[in-house]
């Protein structure tokens, strides 16, 4: 079984705990109007054009070097994955890891058991970050802990910048909270929608489970990547350090 | 009344007035701050030259031009400091060679007519007239190695001989063995005069501070000025008593040692000092807020190599409460700053969280961390013992010494591995099978060769340097010198010469981007490369080809399985190569600060790499090795390329983690720490630094005057690193992360 993947990186130190590898899954059922790793949301293998970058050589079909033309999105086996995953062994220990990430890691759910059983047996600890639109038990109980958004609590405003509702993804919050597994949850803040954080902090505030909620501001980092692939997309500001200050009353660490 | 904080203040902010005024005085300097000041209007020196080429060499050279250099140096006292003395010029300004005078001293019009009155050919820091390599000249060039034929210094005292003694009993102990060797009358004579020289030193400390004492009001600096007249007079001939005293001898020494060729290298602070710290609280004299504002005072004075923390030769941690209190010190000081933290098995972890805390608050570059295991079992394997091993401390950029007992010479001797592939090259091009593994074989030769060349060089040296640069200060503090009447350089316990490779990531990348490219994929051929490289690429298509090709630190690469080769190689060659008398090479991996001078005579690279740009720093990956510039990346490719015999291949790094001086941040920041000891890295130089901050220092450096880098091993402010070299520092800085 091979599984598509847009990127591993090495030595993630802002997701999660330790010191961790992030194998990001390419391809995701939501799209958000934020998104930051826009090249994972389409299911196939895609081109990203950096014109910036082009030497203008003429000689595209005989392969790009100069970093212009990029393909995101290379099929690998589990145990491609945990080679990679592997090299950084030695820096996982105290909490640290792999994470599968993307994208959405649950929408290859098969390729995504594989991989977390191939690390797990080689003593490689395995969280997920994920929207939660999934529900697989057995995957869930086989994590360290679990990272996931809730972006925005009214439900057709979710639809609206997402593509989809928020009711599944709020009851598997709650079923999640049943399995006993440590939840990050997070809130991309986005000044310009009206997100209620502080009723999303209440609801998390209600489930054990919760061991920490962030709120993340908004970077426009994926725009570039977005560009590169020909995506148009929707403006939005960053918060101002006055405004996470004010908000970061409503996150929590347990 | 002024508290330590205030005064601490007013020493940083003299410190920053004295790095710029310096600035103006010598120009942009890549180098160590070294705890100079600046050289006053008044300062001048009157050099004797003994040799026809206008220089002066020897014994005698070295110790009446020693005199006349110490003798110019005004006092240095400031009320606020607890400590007194300072440097500001070596002797070897004064040896008519240009190329190593700096600015202030060229514009003096005696030297400028000097200078131009001298027509001899001769290099003059080495006596060429007597001892000529003129048939090694041509082999050095071509592999454009650092010779280490002239150089000094670059092994470590033993202070316990300097503490128990005091310059008195140097004095005595001369006198005694003059006696006993009558006919190493040359070499006490010169001794000798090297120590009083030292003490009129101290003397005119304190007589600056007899001049000061009825004119400062305020009672509590009058007060700390009659305390450090009391201990100057106590170290001026006798040994050490107090803390106090011994860091005030210690200030003198190092200003000492600093003045005659900059030498010098610092010693295992906290164990050493811990019996001065320990009677003075058991006799109530001290706390531990004064032995903290003691002790910055020290590391202000000059940021020497201390290495702190630690293991002995029966496998206990020599941590002590000492150990903290220089780490607080130095965090209390927040300049640059030297410390190295010796990590092993048993280290007090507490500790460790304490050494990192300090590099994620401050982000100024210190501490470092260098490993025990590797190190130590390592250097077993060139035959020391375990005691020995041990003993072995970091007290350079990259380097280790057994204080008082080896010769070492590190640092100074280099091999460029890029001129050696470029010569390589050369040779292949007109063979009609052209292959990387036949490159490789036209390199070994290559390299065996220059090892040869570099080796002879290194005996020449230290076949003569007693008789051209004599280590005539730190002298006072070896093994068997004083005893035997004989220069270091001849009577070492130990020679065990460390020779570096310079170059490695340009090398295995450009080896494994002719495999990767020519070889495995067949998109460019022989011809293409070698025209690319005549043409200094330009076509850039194949430049960015051979440059987009896997590299060295990726992981798992073709290039990375080069470099282990090619360290292989190089310990295989080192290690072979025969030596006379004792002496035996000890490989490693490292450039210090010299990769845009080496680069500079590289021709265009098969790693993309034009002719003339600089060479990949120590064992350092190419700037943008990887995207996510992940440090773990880097991290387990400068553990696999380790040398194994003592000596480094240092993990040079320079990032912004990002994380907090909390318990998440620490957490992490030590892991990697350990992560890259467990496989088997030997020194880590590293900078956690604000990449932002970083970027606008390098636009405005005079705006961030009090921004310490580190450099290589050595820490240095930014603000006075020339725009060429902060490049790039910015450059090695990883994005990604």
């Amino acid at each position: 079984m091979t599984g598509l993947i847009s990127d591993i990186q090495r030595a993630s130190l802002h997701d999660g705990y330790g010191i961790r590898t992030t194998v990001f899954f390419k391809g995701c059922p939501l799209s958000c109007s934020w998104c930051h790793n826009p090249e994972c949301i389409d299911t196939k293998p895609q081109m990203l054009f950096y014109p910036e970058k082009c030497i203008g050589c003429g000689m595209c079909d005989e392969g790009c070097y100069a970093g212009a033309k990029v393909v995101c999105g290379k099929e690998m086996t589990a145990e491609e994955v945990l080679s990679e995953v592997s090299r950084d062994i030695s820096y996982y220990s105290g909490g640290g890891g792999v994470t599968f990430s993307g994208g959405e890691p649950f929408m290859q759910a098969d390729f995504l058991r594989e991989c977390i059983a191939l690390c797990k047996n080689a003593g490689i600890g395995c969280a997920a970050e994920t929207s939660m639109i999934y529900f697989n038990e057995d995957i869930f109980r086989s994590l360290d802990f679990v990272m996931t958004d809730f972006k925005i609590l009214d439900s057709d405003t979710h639809k609206k910048h997402t593509g989809v509702l928020n009711e599944v993804i709020k009851e598997n919050f709650v079923r999640l909270n049943t399995l006993g597994i440590p939840i990050i949850a997070r809130t991309p803040v986005i000044p310009e929608i009206d997100q209620k954080i502080d009723k999303i902090s209440e609801f998390l505030q209600s489930l054990d489970n919760v061991v920490k909620y962030e709120l993340l501001p908004y970077h426009p980092l994926g725009k570039a990547k977005a560009a590169a692939l020909g995506i148009d997309t929707v403006h939005f500001t960053t918060p101002t350090k006055e405004q996470m200050k004010e908000l970061n009353k409503y996150a929590f660490i347990r | 009344m002024l508290s330590y904080a205030d005064r601490l203040r007013a020493m940083r902010k003299t410190k920053i007035v004295h790095t710029f005024e310096k600035k103006k005085q010598n120009g942009h300097t890549d180098l160590d701050d070294f705890g100079t000041v600046p050289v006053t209007p008044e300062y001048d020196v009157d050099p004797w030259y003994n040799s026809s080429n206008g220089s002066f060499y020897g014994y005698d050279g070295m110790s009446e031009n020693f005199c006349r250099v110490i003798d110019a140096h005004e006092p240095y006292v400031d009320p606020m400091e607890m400590l007194c003395g300072r440097w500001r010029d070596m002797l070897i300004n004064y040896r008519g060679d240009i190329h190593f005078m700096p600015d202030w001293l060229k514009e003096k019009k005696k030297n400028t007519e000097f200078l131009a009155s001298i027509t001899d050919q001769w290099a003059k820091s080495w006596d060429e007239q007597r001892f000529p390599y003129d048939e090694l000249k041509p082999l050095q060039e071509k592999y454009n190695i650092q010779t280490g034929i002239d150089s000094d210094a670059h092994f470590a005292c033993d202070y316990r001989i300097g503490f128990e003694l005091g310059f008195g009993g140097f004095l005595d102990k001369i006198e005694k063995y003059r006696k006993i060797n009558p006919d190493k009358s040359a070499f006490y004579d010169a001794e000798e005069k090297v120590v009083r020289a030292i003490i009129r030193f101290v003397d005119r400390h304190i007589d600056e501070i007899k001049r000061m004492i009825p004119e400062e009001n305020r009672p509590e600096i009058k007060e700390n000025l009659e305390e450090m007249l009391k201990t100057c007079e106590a170290v001026r001939l006798g040994a050490p008593k107090t803390l106090r005293e011994a860091c005030q001898w210690t200030a003198f020494f190092n200003c000492a040692s600093r003045i005659y060729t900059r030498d010098g290298a610092g010693f295992q602070l906290d164990t050493l000092l811990l019996p001065f710290y320990e009677n003075d609280v058991k006799n109530g004299i001290l706390d531990d807020e004064t032995a903290k504002f003691l002790i910055a005072n020290l590391l202000l004075i000059d940021p020497h190599y201390y290495q702190i923390s630690g293991i002995d030769e029966n496998d206990r941690d020599m941590t002590s409460h000492l150990s903290y209190l220089i780490l607080d010190a130095a965090d209390s000081l927040n300049i640059a700053c030297n410390l190295t933290v010796r990590v092993h098995e048993n280290c007090d972890r507490k500790f460790l969280r304490r050494a990192v805390y300090y590099l994620l608050k401050n982000k100024n570059g210190w501490p470092r961390f260098c490993n025990d295991k590797a190190l130590a079992e390592g250097y077993m394997r060139t035959g020391a013992d375990k005691k020995t091993a041990r003993e072995r401390i970091a007290v350079g950029c990259n380097w280790m010494a057994v204080p008082g007992k080896e010769f070492p010479m590190n640092d100074v001797v280099k091999i460029n591995i890029a001129k050696v592939l470029d010569e390589s090259l050369k040779d292949m091009k007109n063979e009609e099978n052209k292959s990387t593994e036949r490159l490789f074989e036209i390199y070994n030769a290559h390299l065996k060769k220059a090892v040869e060349v570099t080796a002879a060089g290194i005996n020449l040296h230290l076949d003569h340097q007693w008789e051209v640069t004599p280590e005539l200060v730190m002298n006072l503090m070896m093994h068997n010198t004083l005893e035997r009447g004989e220069d270091i350089s001849r009577c070492a316990e130990l020679y065990t010469v460390g020779i570096d490779g310079a170059g490695l990531a340009v090398v295995a990348d450009s080896f494994g981007a002719l495999k990767a490219r020519v070889e495995n994929e067949g998109v460019l051929t022989w011809d293409q490369v070698y025209d690319a490289l005549e043409n200094n690429f330009d076509n850039e298509r194949v430049r960015l080809i051979l440059n987009s090709a896997p590299k060295y630190c990726q992981g798992g690469t073709v290039s990375d399985e080069w470099a282990k080769k090619l360290t292989e190689s190089w310990v295989s060659t080192v290690r072979g190569q025969k030596m006379p008398e004792g002496r035996q090479l000890v490989p490693g991996w490292f450039s210090w600060a010299r990769t845009i001078e080496y680069g500079s005579k590289v021709g265009a690279t098969p790693n993309g790499r034009r002719a003339g740009e600089p060479i990949s720093h120590g064992a350092n990956p190419n700037p943008r090795f990887r995207v996510d510039g992940a440090p773990t990346a880097q991290s387990c490719g400068i553990a696999s390329v380790q040398c194994g015999y003592g000596n480094t291949a240092p993990l040079q790094i320079e990032f912004d983690p990002c994380v907090a001086a909390d318990e998440n941040g620490i957490d992490i920041i030590e892991r990697f720490i350990i992560a890259h000891f467990e496989q088997g890295g030997t020194l880590i130089n590293i900078n956690v630094l604000d990449g932002d901050t970083l970027a606008r220092a390098h636009e405005n450096p005079e705006l961030y005057p009090d921004l310490v880098v580190r450099v290589t091993g050595f820490t240095a402010y930014f603000a006075t690193l020339s725009p060429q070299f902060r490049q790039l520092v910015v450059e090695r800085f990883l994005h990604g992360v």
